[in-house]
């Protein structure tokens, strides 16, 4: 008995093993899956927690870009006299905030993974590809309730203003705008996660530096007014496209190829792979680090 | 019986000090002068310089071999820094090994802390829920077992106030309630039974012994209390310094755990008044601490009487008495008891004092001897000469947490039935 009790046991297999190497390639979707909840669990506890013992509430979220886009009429159109290519200054700076914070949200909440779950990734395990998941998929829905109020807004001007839309545009640029801006967002998050996990002065660097990047993005300017000798920059800026894009079809006015569309979403996917290479491999060892 | 885990060869090295410097900044200067201006590594250098070398490097667990059957309660036991805590944070994935592999046989579930996630602005029944999806559970695993889960807690009332406003006491119960219901078939503990009032405790206890017994589910479990270790498992293994220093029943590790750890300090003596550690009015010739066992091999619990013994050389005529001090570990004096002062001659002086069975409380304490000139000037302080560790020792008390304070005198106290 005792016998076949142990071949037995040497035949049946394991059904999970730990082991020092971490791969490149780690996509357990399965895993994955199986963790489904919990990413709903946390984008329903981001909304539940930033909007708890707040004055104005879930209002957040269309509060914040409103105000933004008062300051940028008064700041950019009244005070400096920056041009918005013909279109009503309030659609042209509300479509370029709305998608600003899309790509910005997503990148800044992405690169925080680590240092703002330390204590939790101490503690207990769970495929740690959920947190960017779920900060971006939190942005996405933000964003989507800012659309309608740049719908609102947009209906407006049709009706008392006769601007003139193009229907047919808007859901390739809403689609392209949905996947490019937190894919670029999420994928260079996942590279700087790791990097402000192990070196924190780089934190202070991430928020300067996604402030410097709106200014080499067409957020508060149109493509057209750039001069040529410094457009070169703004052109290599894989985000250039998505916000001339999402204006084009939305407002009328636009400077893009889809050559330059093809080359941000190169650009992402390269981030994206290269990004989740690093995080399954070195995410699992920042442990020791953090 | 079928192995639920096999640990085999298992290592964690940890590195202090070169991982790196911390700041982006001076990782890129240490790259540049080492490996662009082919310099000696600054950060090395500093390193070098003062002896931390050989510290740079440790290992946390070395070859750590097991196996755990299927339904078998096993305990882990260990000093501070043995290296429990590292490997149950391997067992749960939470960091990874350097050497070694561990295979498993079904769902396992870890608890290095109740509570994990919780968010103190959402509700009761929000927290249950997000802390079972991190511990694992699905979402009808919970659903189905949420009231369970809130009867168990005893928080029915407040299910839907943010935890921020419950006691801590209703925080624990409930935390600890979304953990007790957790159906993995390996469990992995690490001492949670040191919180909650003593009805919980035994109620979690309770819980504990009907996972492993009636549910047949594997526990690992990690604890400083030998008690619990001794009542709930099978099976022990005691690591010490990253080692497996035993592995059996449990009664034998538990036994071989308690008498290793007496062999610390518990005495010392120099030959000579040259190299013995003083001034010019005190040499301190020895010092030992004497517990009073039945067998040497016993361990120091509570209700061992010890006697401390010291000679010294005294080199002036002075009036001279000894105090002698008891810390915790913490730092903090427990108390300070003196001898009468006399008038000594030049010569070698020798004394003792007890410290009386069931007085001090289980723990880890340190003893410092003070010699006064003239009741008021402090001459010499043998600072921390010797430790103890004292280890708890119950009889029919059904709880098992932490005892409190630093001393359990066996005062008299009565309680009687009244006749009426």
């Amino acid at each position: 008995m005792v016998g076949e009790n142990r071949s037995d046991d040497s035949v049946k297999t394991w059904d999970w093993s730990i082991v020092p190497e971490s791969s490149w390639f780690n996509w357990n979707g399965r895993e994955l899956w199986a963790y489904r909840h919990l990413l709903l669990r946390l984008i329903r506890r981001d909304f539940l927690v930033h909007h708890q013992q707040t004055l104005l509430g879930p209002m957040w979220i269309v509060y914040q870009p409103v105000i933004t886009l008062i300051t940028y009429v008064f700041i950019f159109e009244k005070a400096v006299g920056l041009s918005t290519d013909g279109v009503p200054s309030y659609l042209f700076y509300f479509s370029g905030i709305i998608v600003w914070n899309l790509f910005s949200e997503s990148f800044i909440g992405t690169a925080f993974t680590f240092t703002q779950n330390a204590q939790l990734f101490e503690k207990v395990y769970f495929p740690r590809m959920i947190i960017p998941f779920s900060v971006v998929t939190t942005h996405l829905i933000r964003f989507g309730i800012q659309l309608i109020l740049f719908a609102l807004l947009l209906a407006f001007f049709i009706f008392t203003k006769d601007f003139v839309v193009y229907p047919v545009r808007w859901l390739p640029a809403l689609v392209t705008t949905l996947v490019l801006a937190p894919g670029l967002g999420m994928g260079l998050g996942l590279i700087f996660s790791l990097l402000t996990a192990k070196y924190r002065d780089l934190v202070n660097v991430i928020h300067l530096g996604v402030r410097l990047l709106m200014f080499a993005t067409p957020v508060i300017y149109p493509l057209s007014i750039v001069s040529s000798d410094i457009q070169g920059i703004v052109l290599f800026n894989p985000l250039t496209p998505i916000f001339e894009f999402f204006r084009y079809a939305f407002l009328g006015n636009g400077m893009f190829s889809y050559l330059q569309l093809l080359y941000s979403l190169v650009s992402m996917i390269v981030l994206i792979v290269f990004g989740s290479m690093l995080f399954n491999k070195f995410g699992s060892k920042l442990q020791d680090v953090l | 019986m079928e192995l639920a885990i096999q640990v085999e060869n298992l290592s964690k090295l940890y590195s202090l000090g070169k991982v790196g410097t911390g700041s982006f900044r001076q990782d890129i200067k240490r790259w540049w002068v080492s490996q662009i201006l082919k310099n000696e590594d600054p950060f090395f250098t500093v390193a070098k310089s003062n002896q931390q070398l050989s510290t740079d490097f440790i290992w946390a667990l070395r070859d750590v071999s097991f196996d755990v059957k299927e339904g078998e309660v096993f305990g882990i036991i260990g000093r501070n820094g043995a290296g429990k805590s590292t490997l149950l944070k391997i067992l749960s994935k939470v960091i990874s090994p350097t050497e070694g592999i561990i295979r498993g046989r079904g769902r396992i579930n870890s608890l290095l802390e109740i509570g994990t996630g919780f968010h103190d602005e959402l509700s009761g029944r929000e927290n249950i829920y997000l802390n079972g999806h991190f511990l694992g559970m699905t979402y009808h695993e919970i659903k189905r077992k949420f009231d369970e889960i809130v009867d168990f807690s005893g928080v029915e009332r407040f299910i839907d106030t943010p935890v921020k406003r419950y006691s801590s006491g209703m925080y624990v119960r409930l935390a600890f309630a979304v953990a007790a219901h957790l159906e993995p078939d390996i469990l992995i503990i690490d001492e949670v039974l040191a919180v909650g009032d003593a009805e919980f405790q035994k109620k979690c206890l309770g819980k504990m012994h009907e996972v492993s017994t009636k549910q047949g589910r594997t526990i690992l479990f990690v604890s400083h209390n030998m008690q619990a270790i001794s009542n709930l498992c099978n099976r022990a293994m005691f690591l010490n310094k990253g080692q497996v220093a035993d592995i059996g029943p449990v009664e034998k590790v538990v036994n071989t755990y308690l008498s290793g750890i007496q062999k610390l300090k518990a005495s010392h003596s120099w030959n000579s008044k040259d190299i013995a550690p003083g001034n010019e009015f005190i040499r301190i010739k020895s010092i030992e601490l004497i517990p009073h066992l039945k067998n040497l091999t016993d361990p120091i619990d509570i209700r061992t009487p010890l006697t401390i013994k010291f000679q010294f050389w005294n080199l002036k005529n002075i009036n001279l008495c000894v105090g002698l001090q008891v810390c915790a570990q913490s730092g903090e004096c427990i108390f300070d008891v003196s001898s009468p002062a006399y008038d000594f001659s030049e010569g070698l002086i020798e004394g003792q004092c007890e410290i009386a069975g069931n007085f001090l409380n289980d723990g880890s304490y340190y003893i410092s001897l003070i010699f006064v000139k003239d009741t008021s000037v402090e001459l010499f302080n043998l600072e921390e000469c010797l430790s103890i560790d004292v280890e708890d020792f119950r009889e029919n008390i059904n709880w098992y947490g932490k005892w409190p304070g630093y001393v359990r005198p066996k005062f008299p106290f009565e309680l009687r039935q009244k006749v009426t």
